[in-house]
């Protein structure tokens, strides 16, 4: 499991993401979503309309594997990658992370941060970025 | 699937950054990428095309199952669109005569293989600017499908203008 910082919270729950789902030959479906819940530091849940789960259900079924990028402003401003194994639970698509990346465009472009220390990860963030999550 | 003036201007240049997408990719074997990406336009009225600019996993994606769904992520203003189809990398090196999907490659890479100069990212704030804009390529998704990602229509197919 992935522990998610303060900050990657804040930017998921405040504005959702876009979540891609795959069959287990390949081929994609997204859903976009504009909030989520974070039930712990590893776990995310993405409260999904009857339509969204028809879109993704079949995939989920078959395939676990989602990859999660922030929604909104967030795509510009929270440069993150999340990958974990979801499943429905009732109507929301619950996300255990396993893989966080950083998408910021340069050199850490694909940076795994989830293998770095935490405190690494809370030092990266602070260093690069004033904000801790969406404007309020 | 032909688009028009509407998804030109919703995936081009809108001032205040530009037009943000996402581009979800998966693996053969169902492992999914998605990775937001600032450099879009729509060429042709089929196509859209994304500067590449080291997208690793997308490049790997691309190369063993060439499928992809591109997601408009912001501004939105209610453009709830999601784009499907055949998606690959255009890049020097190809055969003269090079097709994809319909284009040319030479031509489509000496229009847009070159983005900093055609676009220059003037208008992205200097804190997520890229360092420096260098470009491999262009990757590009033939649109075959429309569909709605709001959560009331999730999935719904779409006639975009």
């Amino acid at each position: 499991m992935a522990r998610l910082t303060p900050r990657m919270k804040n930017w998921l729950t405040g504005l959702g993401g876009h979540i891609g789902t795959a069959s287990k030959d390949g081929v994609p479906a997204v859903v976009v979503v504009d909030s989520a819940i974070a039930d712990s530091d590893e776990e995310l849940r993405f409260p999904l309309s009857e339509k969204q789960r028809a879109v993704v259900s079949p995939n989920l079924a078959e395939n676990p594997r989602v990859a999660i990028g922030p929604g909104g402003i967030g795509s510009v401003r929270a440069a993150y990658q999340f990958k974990g194994n979801g499943r429905i639970v009732g109507e929301d698509l619950v996300v255990s992370v396993d893989e966080i990346y950083s998408t910021k465009p340069g050199p850490e472009a694909g940076l795994r941060l989830d293998v770095l220390p935490y405190e690494e990860v809370l030092a990266f963030e602070s260093s690069r970025w004033r904000d801790d999550g969406p404007p309020r | 699937m032909r688009l028009g003036s509407e998804a030109s201007k919703a995936l081009r240049t809108v001032g205040g950054g530009g037009a943000v997408v996402y581009l979800t990719t998966s693996s053969r074997g169902g492992n999914p990428n998605t990775v937001g990406e600032r450099f879009v336009a729509l060429y042709k009225d089929e196509y859209i095309l994304i500067a590449e600019m080291f997208a690793q996993k997308t490049r790997v994606n691309l190369n063993e199952n060439p499928h992809g769904v591109i997601t408009l992520a912001h501004p939105v203003k209610g453009r709830t669109w999601v784009f499907s189809g055949p998606a690959t990398i255009l890049q020097e090196g190809h055969a003269p005569d090079a097709k994809w999907e319909g284009i040319d490659v030479a031509e489509t890479l000496a229009e847009w293989g070159d983005w900093a100069t055609k676009e220059p990212p003037s208008e992205v704030p200097p804190d997520i600017r890229p360092p420096a804009l260098v470009q491999r390529g262009v990757m590009a998704l033939h649109v075959t499908s429309v569909t709605d990602f709001h959560p009331d229509r999730a999935g719904e197919p779409l006639l975009i203008r």
